[in-house]
Formats: C-alpha cells, sequence, structure tokens
C-alpha cells in the first residue's frame, strides 16, 4: 500500500487551511509549501499509477461505507493518467509562477491558495465516483478560476472574470438539475449504479438529463455555444492560470463530459452528436482565432480549436479514436501551456499584447522565442514533435472508421493553425523590433519550468512509444463500461454478503 | 368529493409548477436585465428555484421530517423492524442532504459575484453593464 | 427584440422540463431501491444519530461536506483578492452615521442571545434540525446585526483568520484520522454512544462544531470585507 487515492483530495484541503496560518511564521512558507505539496502528490500519483497498472483499478471508499451508499474515488488506469498529468503540469505552473510578478504578499497567499485549489477541483472531478461530489468538485474549482481571473487590478480582469462566473453559475444549475432528474428516476447519485441502473430510467429524463449535463459541463469544456467566456479570460488572467486553464481545468471538463456519455447513460446517437458539437467548435474557434490581434485571444482560440477536435476524436467512438483523443489531450496539455508561459513572457512589458509588439524579439528574448517557436511548431502537428503524432492518430482512427469528412477537416484546419501560428513566428524572428517595447528575460525558475515542458515536448516527438502503451490501456479502461461498473459495485456484495 | 380530489391534484403539481417558475424568472433575469445587481440577484433566484425542485422531489406522502426524535421512539427498542417501520413513514432525506450543500456553493458564488460588482463598480463608476463592455460580448 | 426572443426560449424550456416532471407523482418516489432506504436504517441503528439528515451530511456524504466548507474558505480567499487594495484604508466604512439608540442598546442585549442560540443550535445538530452550517449563519446574522447597529464596530480579521484555518484543520484532520487508523477517511472511528444523548453519534457532533465555527468565521469575514469596501 503506497498511500490512497484521498489523500490527492485531503491533503491539499489541509494545506489550503493551513497557508494562512503558516503565513505568520514565515512569509516564504506561502509560496514554497503549495510546491512541496504538489511535488509529493506528484509522487504519489506516479507510484499509484504504476501499481494500478500492474494490480487492477483501486476503489476507494469514503467514510467506511461501500458504494452506492458512501463517495468513492476511482483510481483506473484513465483516471491515474489524467490525475498525474494535472499534477504534472501544476508542479510546471507553480516553478514557473514561483516569482512571476513582484506582487505584494497578501494577494500571493491568495494566488497560491486559488492555485492549489484549482488544481485539487480538477482532480476531484477524475477521481470521484459521484455525481453530485463531482458538481461540488466542479464548483471549487470554478471559484477559485473566477478569483484568479480577477486577480491583477488593472486590467479588465473583473469584467472577464463576471462574464466566466454568469455563464459558469447558470450552467451549474443546469447540472444540479440534471443530478435531480436523474435521482428522481433512481434514487442514486453514484455514477456505477447509475450506469448500471440506466435501462430503468424513462427515455424523456434521460435525453433531458444528457442535454442538461451537456450544458453544465460544456462551460468548462469549452464545446461551441458556451465558450464565450474562454478569450476573455486567458487574456485577462495572469499568464500562469491561462496555462492552468488550458492544461488543467478543461481537461477535466472534457473528462467529465465524456465520463457522462461514454459511462453513464448510453443514449442512441449522442457519439455522433459528439463529433458534430466538435466540428462546429472546431470550425469556429480556427476561423475566430486566425482574426485576433492579441496573442493569448489567439492562443485560446486555438485552445477551444483543439478541445473541438479532442470532442471529435471522442466521438469516433472505436478504440483508436478514444487514443487518439487521449494522445491530443496529453500532447494539447503539454504544448499549450508552454505557448501561454513562453507568450506571457514575450508580451509581459507591452501594454496592448497585441502580436504587433512581438516583432523582433528573437534576437533580445532568444529562449523564451525558441521555446514559442517550437510550441508553435509543435502545435500544428508539424513532424517530428508530439503535436504530430497526435494529429496522425486521430486521422488514422477517422480513416479506418471511414469518416472522410474528418479528415478533410483536420487537414484544412492544420493549413489554417500554420497561417495564424506562423505568422506570429515571422514577426518574432523577422520583423524590425518596435523602440517602445523593453525585452524582460524570465527569471531562472521560469525558464526552468518551460525548458521541462520542451523536452518533453521533443521526447515524444522522437519516441512516442513512450507513452502510447498507458495511452492504450488508458482507452480500454474507459471503453470497458462493464468492468466499471463491476469493480465499484462488487465491494458492495461483499459487504452484504 | 370529486372537487376535492381536483384541488389536491392541482396543489401538488402547483408544486413542480413554482419551482419551474421561480426557475424561469431567475434565468430571465440573469440573461436580460441590465443592472450588474439585478444579475446577480436572478443567479440568486435561480439557485432558489433549483433548490425548490430538488426539496420537492423528496417529499413522500403522509413523510414526517426523517429525524428519530425521543417522541417518534417512544421507548420502543431499537430494533431493524421498528426502524424500518419508521423509516417508511419518512420524506427522503437526501435531497435535503444535498440542499444543504447546494445552498452554501450558491451562497458563495453569489459572495464572490458581488465582490467582483464592488470591483466593477470601482472601475467604471457604473452598474448597467453596456457601459461595461471593454470586452467583446 | 432580445426580451421577447429570450421570454420565448425559457417558456419553451420550463413547458418542456414540467411536462418531464408531470411524469413524476408528487409524493410518490418512483424508484424502489434507492440509497435512502439504508440511510433511514443505518443512521439511527449504526450511527446513533437521530437527526437522517445530519448523518447524511456529515457522514455517509461527508467528502461533500469537505468540499462545501472548502467553497466557504474560496469564497472569503477569492473576495479577499478580487477586493485588494494597495493602500489599505483600514476601519474606513461607507457608512458613517449611527443608528439610533433604541437599535444600538436592543442589539447589544440580543448579541449574547443570538450567539447562543447559534451554538446551541449547532452542538445540536445530531438530535434536531439545524447543524453547523445554520448555527454559523446565526452567528454570522450576530456580527451582522452589531456591524450595522455600531458604525465603529470591528471584528480582528486576525482572529477570524485563525478561527477559520482551525476549524478547516480540525475537519480535515478528523478525516485523516480515520485513515491512520486504518479505517477510511473520515470513518466515525469513535464510539457512538446512546441514542438522542447529546455526547452520541461518534465524531459526527465534533464535526459539526467545527463547521459552526468555520461557517461563522467565514461569513461574518465575508461581511466584514464587503462593509468595510469604500471607493
Amino acid at each position: 500500500m503506497v498511500g490512497s487515492p484521498v489523500l490527492f483530495v485531503a491533503i491539499p484541503l489541509l494545506t489550503a487551511f493551513l497557508i494562512p496560518l503558516f503565513a505568520y511564521i514565515w512569509k516564504e512558507l506561502v509560496r514554497i509549501i503549495p510546491g512541496i505539496v504538489i511535488l509529493y502528490l506528484l509522487v504519489l500519483s506516479v507510484s499509484l499509477y504504476g501499481q494500478v497498472l500492474r494490480e487492477g483499478t483501486i476503489v476507494e471508499q469514503i467514510a467506511g461505507w461501500a458504494p452506492p451508499w458512501g463517495i468513492n474515488l476511482v483510481f483506473s488506469p484513465f483516471t491515474g493518467l489524467l490525475s498525474t498529468l494535472m499534477l504534472f503540469m501544476a508542479f510546471i505552473i507553480w516553478m514557473y509562477s514561483y516569482r512571476f510578478k513582484n506582487i505584494d504578499f497578501e494577494p500571493s497567499k491568495k494566488y497560491f491558495i486559488l492555485l492549489l485549489m484549482l488544481v485539487t477541483g480538477s482532480i476531484g472531478i477524475v477521481l470521484t465516483g459521484d455525481i453530485f461530489n463531482q458538481f461540488v468538485f466542479i464548483e471549487i474549482m470554478s471559484i477559485s478560476g473566477y478569483g484568479l481571473t480577477a486577480f491583477y487590478v488593472g486590467r479588465d480582469s473583473a469584467e472577464a472574470s463576471f462574464k466566466y462566473l454568469i455563464m459558469g453559475s447558470i450552467s451549474s444549475m443546469f447540472l444540479l438539475l440534471a443530478i435531480i432528474l436523474i435521482y428522481s428516476q433512481l434514487g442514486t447519485l453514484n455514477m456505477a449504479d447509475i450506469a448500471s441502473k440506466a435501462h430503468l430510467m424513462k427515455p424523456e429524463f434521460k435525453i433531458l438529463a444528457l442535454i442538461f449535463f451537456i450544458l453544465g459541463l460544456g462551460i468548462e469544456a469549452e464545446i461551441f455555444p458556451l465558450n464565450g467566456w474562454a478569450p476573455d479570460v486567458y487574456s485577462q488572467a495572469p499568464g500562469p492560470i491561462g496555462a492552468a486553464f488550458s492544461g488543467i481545468v478543461v481537461k477535466a471538463g472534457i473528462y467529465a463530459l465524456i465520463r457522462v456519455i461514454y459511462t453513464l447513460f448510453d443514449v442512441e446517437g449522442s457519439l455522433q452528436f459528439l463529433v458534430i458539437i466538435g466540428m462546429i467548435t472546431l470550425i469556429i474557434a480556427e476561423m475566430a482565432a486566425i482574426r485576433q490581434d492579441k496573442i493569448k485571444r489567439m492562443l485560446a482560440y486555438s485552445s477551444i480549436g483543439q478541445m473541438g477536435l479532442v470532442l471529435v476524436a471522442f466521438g469516433i467512438g472505436t478504440h483508436e479514436g478514444v487514443f487518439a483523443a487521449l494522445f491530443l489531450m496529453v500532447s494539447h496539455a503539454l504544448i499549450k501551456p508552454l505557448l501561454f508561459l513562453s507568450g506571457s513572457y514575450l508580451v509581459f512589458n507591452s501594454t496592448e499584447k497585441s502580436i504587433k509588439e512581438l516583432n523582433g524579439l528573437g534576437k533580445f528574448m532568444p529562449l523564451t522565442s525558441f521555446l514559442f517557436a517550437l510550441g508553435a511548431i509543435a502545435i500544428v502537428g508539424l513532424p517530428p514533435l508530439s503535436g504530430f503524432w497526435a494529429k496522425w492518430s486521430v486521422l488514422t482512427a477517422a480513416a479506418n472508421s471511414g469518416m472522410l469528412l474528418v479528415i478533410g477537416l483536420v487537414l484544412a484546419i492544420s493549413i489554417v493553425e500554420i497561417v495564424y501560428y506562423f505568422r506570429v513566428v515571422n514577426r518574432i524572428y523577422f520583423f524590425k523590433k518596435e523602440e517602445s517595447v523593453v525585452p524582460k528575460i524570465p527569471t531562472i525558475n521560469a525558464k526552468f519550468a518551460m525548458v521541462i515542458l520542451a523536452v518533453i515536448i521533443v521526447a515524444i516527438g522522437f519516441y512516442p512509444d513512450l507513452i502510447t502503451s498507458y495511452l492504450h490501456e488508458a482507452s480500454e479502461t474507459l471503453l470497458d463500461k462493464g468492468n466499471y461498473i463491476q469493480n465499484i459495485l462488487s465491494v458492495a456484495q461483499q459487504v452484504t454478503q | 368529493m370529486d372537487q376535492v380530489k381536483f384541488d389536491i391534484s392541482l396543489i401538488e403539481y402547483g408544486f413542480f409548477i413554482s419551482a419551474i417558475l421561480v426557475i424561469m424568472i431567475g434565468l430571465y433575469g440573469a440573461m436580460v436585465k441590465k443592472s450588474l445587481i439585478k444579475i446577480v440577484i436572478g443567479l440568486s433566484i435561480l439557485e432558489s428555484g433549483v433548490n425548490l425542485l430538488l426539496i420537492t422531489i423528496a417529499y413522500v406522502q403522509g413523510g414526517t421530517a426523517p429525524i428519530f426524535s425521543p417522541g417518534l421512539l417512544k421507548d420502543m427498542p431499537l430494533t431493524v423492524e421498528n426502524i424500518k417501520a419508521l423509516g417508511a413513514g419518512m420524506v427522503d432525506p437526501v435531497p435535503q442532504a444535498l440542499v444543504l450543500t447546494a445552498i452554501v456553493i450558491g451562497f458563495g458564488v453569489t459572495a464572490v459575484a458581488l465582490a467582483l460588482v464592488i470591483r466593477l463598480y470601482r472601475h467604471h463608476h457604473t452598474l448597467v453593464i453596456d457601459e461595461i463592455k471593454n470586452l467583446k460580448w | 427584440m432580445k426580451k421577447v426572443l429570450v421570454l420565448l426560449l425559457l417558456v419553451i424550456f420550463g413547458v418542456y422540463l414540467a411536462d418531464v416532471m408531470f411524469s413524476l407523482e408528487f409524493g410518490r418516489q418512483v424508484f424502489t431501491d434507492g440509497v435512502r432506504d439504508f440511510y433511514l436504517e443505518k443512521s439511527p441503528l449504526d450511527l446513533k444519530v437521530s437527526n437522517t439528515i445530519t448523518a447524511i451530511v456529515v457522514n455517509f456524504r461527508g467528502f461533500d461536506t469537505l468540499g462545501e466548507v472548502t467553497v466557504l474558505f474560496l469564497a472569503t480567499t477569492a473576495m479577499g483578492g478580487i477586493l485588494y487594495k494597495k493602500r489599505h484604508a483600514a476601519g474606513t466604512r461607507s457608512v458613517l452615521f449611527s443608528s439610533s439608540k433604541i437599535v444600538m442598546a436592543g442589539s447589544k442585549i440580543l448579541f449574547p442571545a443570538i450567539i447562543l442560540l447559534g451554538v446551541y443550535v449547532f452542538i445540536h445538530g445530531h438530535l434536531s434540525p439545524g447543524g453547523g452550517f445554520q448555527g454559523g449563519t446565526i452567528i454570522a446574522t450576530g456580527f451582522l446585526l452589531m456591524l450595522m447597529a455600531y458604525y465603529d464596530y470591528s471584528v480582528n480579521h486576525n482572529v477570524l483568520t485563525i478561527i477559520e484555518s482551525l476549524a478547516g484543520i480540525t475537519f480535515a484532520g478528523i478525516g485523516l484520522m480515520g485513515l491512520v487508523k486504518g479505517g477510511s477517511f473520515l470513518e466515525n472511528t469513535m464510539p457512538v454512544g446512546v441514542m438522542n444523548n447529546l455526547f452520541s453519534g461518534g465524531l459526527i457532533p465534533l464535526i459539526y462544531i467545527a463547521v459552526g465555527f468555520k461557517v461563522g468565521a467565514e461569513l461574518t469575514g465575508l461581511i466584514y470585507t464587503a462593509l468595510h469596501e469604500k471607493d
């Protein structure tokens, strides 16, 4: 026994409550402790993941009551992969933002508490096996998100945050409505129990609950009509928080949506619906991205587009499709934060944060510019970086299922992406620098964080086999619904016998 | 007799109808109103409506509060049969527990929303949403 | 135009939702093997807690409650972060006139009674309606009354922070204690006692007392932060 999955939630919560007390002892502890906690959890997650791959899924019951009566946490090859990925990204973001800007002590204390809780909420969403508990974690995540978005006083951040809050809280009410519909029919809140009894629900309840779930979870997953908040939030929030949103929060949203569609219900045609909604999201986001003149808004629209592609890949529904979607998620979670982190140093001292102000920075900020270019190459899917293999696996999955439209679309979108990313890279390297812009050299910890990400992207690009076996295992776990139900409810059967 | 029966069923539907009406009023307020404060109030009303609907599905006809108070037990021995017989006449406790959580979460969201409204007012000196649109909505 | 469109959409939504909900009969639950029967049976028999809702909130679904407490904690933290200003204008309030003598005298008399009621409610959370959240809210209303009656009434923010942190640590620590003892997180590891006694239910009253302190401190802090906001 290495540890238990409940520590991923309990220890950060304990730390968050402790941080205000530590602040009275030594102010620097406020910055150090979250990093130590995240690192410890990362080590724990890796070791638990290894154990899970050898011995099978861990189902952790809370308060000693077996599911479906108590809440349970599920650490399977699929959820373990995601939680490890999230904790890794959290560590990188912590390292980057250790001394991002010289902010006062009080705000920096709040910043690190909220950052820690953002990560905890996301991990809770992934690990929990109970829909109401998931709702609670979604709220933890989004309240931290609102607070972090409005963190800088000077900008229009409060407006972006308010917009996010209005959309977020309306959608969370829809989530609660979906939970009400399910409870009124089945009298249970456990995911595995719902999945095993889903055929007992009246069809109209099932369909309405699914619609409400999509409305409620789509906001975090950035699907088409619900993603109006994303560009504002990404452009107004502090740089590391943009990275945290694209690397951690969105992944949790996608996970929740996929869990509902793949495991909870078996509604006819929901997978085709995913493909359609993903395609619409992809097309609209990429068309919007090409028109942006601010760097972070462009990255935000690109992030929405990538999530659309992930949904399309999940919608293919075969093992290959799920594999491709997971590959895309992992590779996007590594690349987009790199772009955000390096991009926010590129526009560190500029007032408008627009692409024009990046002109000619390649000579003055060689490392940051190089990392940004590397990220750009990776995300458009040029070989030999990780983005290429992700897109390649989407193409093969679509080809094997005969979805020619998807193939055409992915290729067309790649060209659009090349146009707008290389417009930026071109400006960085081949334009003359504007007088007014003062280059800013990253701090040593930020450099270190970005270089780690870049090294991993290159490594996966040259040796994709490093992660493919894990991804195959994870997609198998997601698709094997019967096994999921049996894993969880067998605990209950042992109790009753 | 028929008349009475009709009335009762109307009242029963009334619980669902009123909860859904409250939800609709809240959504209308949050989506249409121009004042930031009114939008936040709309959100609060929406939350109340959803909570009302959640508590409505918990009701069991003729049920009492799910509390095994001394008056209810009346020196009965605590056996499985006694408890089961008493429990059958009680309303569903689960939605009530969920509503408690939902109310607290709604309170937290409202507090953050009001803080943001204060921030916005501090910057723009207005609460009308049309005058604050620096970002594209 | 926008109003009409929104109204039309809302009516469609409302009618659809009502149509679906009407297929449930009010007062008759359609499921037969839900989780409720288990809770109603185990709560008095295994946990010796007469208020089933408390048993669900604190024990069966205690993990939700930990999350809920965290949401409140985050709301205060986020509110402090959002409203932070560099130059601290401490002690200034937007309204600077005092209320009438009757209000001032009356609230001074009422204040201890309100606090007492709040404490009563959260101590008896496992026996009667109420609990930590309700009791904490009552306590906060006491402070709200004082803050409204006296414009120069102030609460020590550091004390609130410490109470908040300690109560949160107690909750999470009780949870981890179950894990340390070889059970699971938040497991009720203490003897449960006799039903309907004040000292019964094992860890449940302890957790609810911690929640009561935490909620009281947090709500007071929220009111205080919002009240001392001046532009």
